[in-house]
């Protein structure tokens, strides 16, 4: 057995449950969740889709850490040791304890607003990312077959993988002082489409001055929490100091 | 009453390039869907898509393949439509941004896939479905079309015989409002989640095919379930074909490649159908490792070219079943992973009932036959989608506005069927629901017989009497599961019925329709489609022709 700790909120109510669930081998989060929802509580509410942690929608702070729930083993996130943390600590990776405690404590994605239990607002998020444009402006007219050498595929590569899965937002402190901040996870999107030698120069110009403000590239604090965190190795700090560079130098 | 001239449910790949296609062409078109569009599981695509781009190559061969693959149901004009749409369809792409893998000198690569004579499929590492979606959704964003995200559409509204638009659940508030439209098009992807072992997301539980057939619209070719070799022992997490592609050997517990013995040509790279019946046979004459799984190997390909173009599987391997396939074999099954039955619909996308579109994986046009080839679902999506975007603006200035009556009627009618679904009685809607994945599987999977699906089907009659009586006791206003939960297992429910019952009439083996006791193809009496009507006691059976051009069928031989 395993005990989930929950934070649930509705309206302006908000409450922690327990829920014991029977621990199945090679169960992750997400499963646990669903043992809940299907057998214990049918009110528990959570995003999910693809359960293989490609669709980014399962996001979510477990055991103070911002992951996707069906990545993480229960049997892993139970090890681990937050009986020291105050409320609103949020952390990178969680300290590891010898013995399993057998309790996992479940909460929303930091840094957006709360719809219901561990459903948070993401629309908000979207909009943030969708500040920088983020799309190819092709000509219509186009030369039918662009030749991309392999190395510039594969350095488009590492930001095409983002999911969007809003974990980098949950645990970025210039989102946390700024609802504003375009987050770590738009401002990797620009750089994408800097990268693409796709993309037209006039559309990369804009895109610059979109990110060159306050709530852009120079809003970041340079802490690496977002790289630290995200499960598909998106650096988007390492897009953000290439950005402020390419904007300095302009 | 919300309006738009094309309204796409859906926001897959063919829902999003239905709708920017619609929205070139002029039309005012919005896309609905009960998940954001980047969450549909055409984000879980790992192989690749096809498009004879090779200099060698020609879409006659490609459409070859595919006809051979259906094992001869595929509609042969759609085939041609497929394959000579497939290159231009793919270079849009790239311009549009797709981070397809390249060659060394630049050109978009391609990469062998089963059941193909040429290495036609392109691909982005093993994230071609992410990399497709994220390019489509770009666009449509671009393009400022409308989205309407998590709703979960509930009823179809006809006005004599046309789809007028719908009714559809605000998943934030648990309201429902009606939606009003020339041409709804359907674009909900598959039903994989009503089988015990499938490769799709939570979400693909078919609620879009089973509107269309409580609406009337007719469904096709549903005995086809195609069932993928390689899933993920116990998670059944997709392991794309593309790693028997990139020279993946399958192994039983002997240490035995037991492909030579079912496809000596082709080995590993047969067709799906044939993958997956070779593997559930090792693992049902107990040569499977625990009687459950056998071993996918690519420990003897180059450790750099796996991080390079099968990352994500490294990665979905190590996480979900502990193994790092640079070092060990990966344990797989097969698993449910696509359905090339669905809503029957023609070359433009356009149901049999006025108004209604269906494209993608819902809707059989059918280019997929008994069998789909990997990598042409991708493509079917694109080009299939293009066409009905296209199509159904064209035709939006033929149509006037539809009547409200029937629009607000049908609301009226899902406020009271809503308010009679909560209450404290009734079964719990989970245990029906395992009980229903656990019949298709054990029922109506990889290998059929008649005893075996007439127990489903009365199995299935019951689970329909249950699953009508499930109240829903959870009262909470927004993300209430538990609402959704009940709607969808009643069109699970039906879905189940009519491929069992398909499955049942057809007394002969087709593609991935096995039936141990007709173990041969009979085109004499069964090359024709199957075409499924809803009636209040169960599906009712019409056939139709297969349409042929230019291929013959032959032995089918790998």
């Amino acid at each position: 057995m395993v005990t989930l700790n929950i934070k649930r909120q509705e309206d302006d109510k908000i409450w922690y449950d327990t829920f014991h669930v029977e621990e199945k081998p090679g169960m992750n989060v997400l499963e646990a969740l669903f043992e809940i929802q299907e057998k214990l509580d049918g009110s528990l509410c959570f995003r999910f889709a693809c359960r293989g942690a490609v669709c980014g929608s399962c996001a979510m702070l477990i055991n103070k850490v911002p992951r996707l729930a069906c990545k993480k083993l229960v049997g892993d996130v139970k090890k681990e040791d937050i009986s020291s943390l105050k409320s609103d600590q949020i952390l990178t990776s969680p300290q590891s304890s010898k013995e399993s405690n057998d309790r996992v404590l479940i909460e929303p994605l930091p840094n957006l607003g709360v719809i219901r239990d561990l459903v948070v607002d993401m629309e908000h998020f979207y909009s943030l990312v969708d500040s920088v444009q983020p799309w190819i402006t092709a000509e219509e007219n186009y030369d039918k077959k662009h030749l991309i050498e392999p190395a510039t595929q594969k350095k488009l590569e590492k930001y095409t993988n983002c999911i969007l899965c809003a974990v980098c937002h949950g645990i970025c402190p210039a989102a946390t002082r700024d609802d504003k901040y375009l987050s770590p996870a738009g401002l990797a999107r620009a750089w994408r489409f800097q990268l693409d030698p796709r993309e037209l120069e006039k559309s990369k110009l804009q895109r610059y001055n979109i990110v060159d403000s306050p709530s852009g590239v120079w809003g970041c604090d340079l802490v690496y929490k977002c790289v630290a965190v995200c499960p598909k190795k998106v650096p988007p700090t390492k897009a953000i100091k290439q950005m402020r560079r390419q904007i300095s130098e302009k | 009453m919300i309006y738009h001239d094309v309204i796409v449910i859906g926001g897959g790949l063919s829902g999003l390039r239905a709708a920017l296609e619609a929205h070139k062409k002029g039309a005012d078109v919005a896309i609905i869907s009960k998940v954001s569009p980047i969450r549909s599981h055409s984000v879980a695509a790992q192989g690749g898509i096809n498009a004879s781009l090779g200099a060698d190559d020609s879409w006659k061969a490609h459409a070859w393949d595919t006809v051979k693959g259906s094992d001869y149901l595929a509609d042969q004009d759609a085939v041609e439509i497929l394959c000579k749409e497939a290159p231009e369809i793919v270079l849009e792409m790239d311009n549009w941004g797709t981070s397809f893998s390249r060659t060394q000198d630049g050109k978009i690569a391609q990469r062998p896939f089963g059941g193909a004579g040429f290495p036609r499929t392109c691909y982005a590492g093993d994230k071609t479905g992410h990399n497709l979606l994220y390019t489509l959704q770009e666009q449509v964003l671009k393009a400022g079309i409308k989205v309407y995200p998590e709703w979960m559409v509930t009823r179809l509204v006809t006005d004599g015989g046309r789809c007028t638009g719908f009714v559809a659940i605000n998943i934030f508030n648990s309201e429902p409002d009606v939606f009003k439209a020339k041409i709804t098009v359907i674009a909900t992807g598959g039903y994989g989640r009503i089988y015990k072992r499938s490769t799709n997301s939570i979400i693909n539980r078919g609620f879009g095919i089973g509107l269309a057939y409580r609406a009337g619209v007719p469904l096709q070719d549903m005995e086809f379930v195609q069932f993928h070799p390689t899933t993920l022992w116990d998670s059944n997490i997709l392991i794309t074909e593309g790693v028997r592609g990139e020279g993946g050997y399958l192994y039983n517990k002997n240490h035995q490649r037991f492909m030579k013995s079912y496809a000596p040509e082709s080995i590993e790279l047969a067709p799906r159908d044939i993958v997956a019946r070779a593997i559930q046979t090792e693992i049902n004459e107990g040569r499977g490792i625990s009687n459950e799984y056998v071993y996918l190997d690519i420990t003897h390909l180059d450790p750099q070219l796996i991080k390079e173009r099968l990352s994500g599987i490294r990665e979905i391997s190590m996480d979900f079943a502990g193994v790092d396939p640079v070092k060990k074999p990966i344990p797989v099954q097969p698993g449910q992973h696509y359905s090339m039955g669905g809503i029957l619909s023609s070359i433009n996308g356009k149901t049999p009932m006025d108004g209604l579109y269906a494209v993608g994986e819902c809707a059989c046009i059918s280019v997929h036959g008994a069998n789909r080839l990997g990598g042409n679902s991708l493509l079917d999506t694109l080009v299939f989608g293009k066409r009905a975007g296209q199509h159904a603006a064209e035709s939006i200035q033929d149509k006037d506005i539809p009547q409200d009556e029937n629009l607000i009627k049908e609301l009226e009618n899902e406020k009271r069927f809503l308010s009679d679904l909560f209450g404290e009685s009734g079964e719990n809607f989970a245990t029906v629901r395992n009980e229903l994945k656990n019949i298709m599987q054990e029922k109506v999977g990889v290998f059929r017989n008649h005893e075996n699906l007439e127990h489903a089907i009365e199995d299935l009659k019951n689970l329909k009497y249950r699953a009508q009586k499930i109240k829903v006791k959870s009262r909470a206003k927004s993300f209430n599961l538990e609402l959704l939960d009940a709607i969808e297992l009643k069109r699970m429910v039906d879905i189940a019925h009519v491929i069992a019952t398909g499955a049942l009439a057809r007394q002969e083996s087709r593609g991935a329709h096995y039936r141990t006791d007709f173990i041969e193809r009979d085109d004499n009496n069964w090359k024709k489609h199957t075409i499924a009507y809803y009636t209040p006691q169960g599906p009712r059976l019409e056939y139709k022709d297969v349409t042929i051009t230019s291929f013959y069928s032959e032995k089918r031989e790998y």
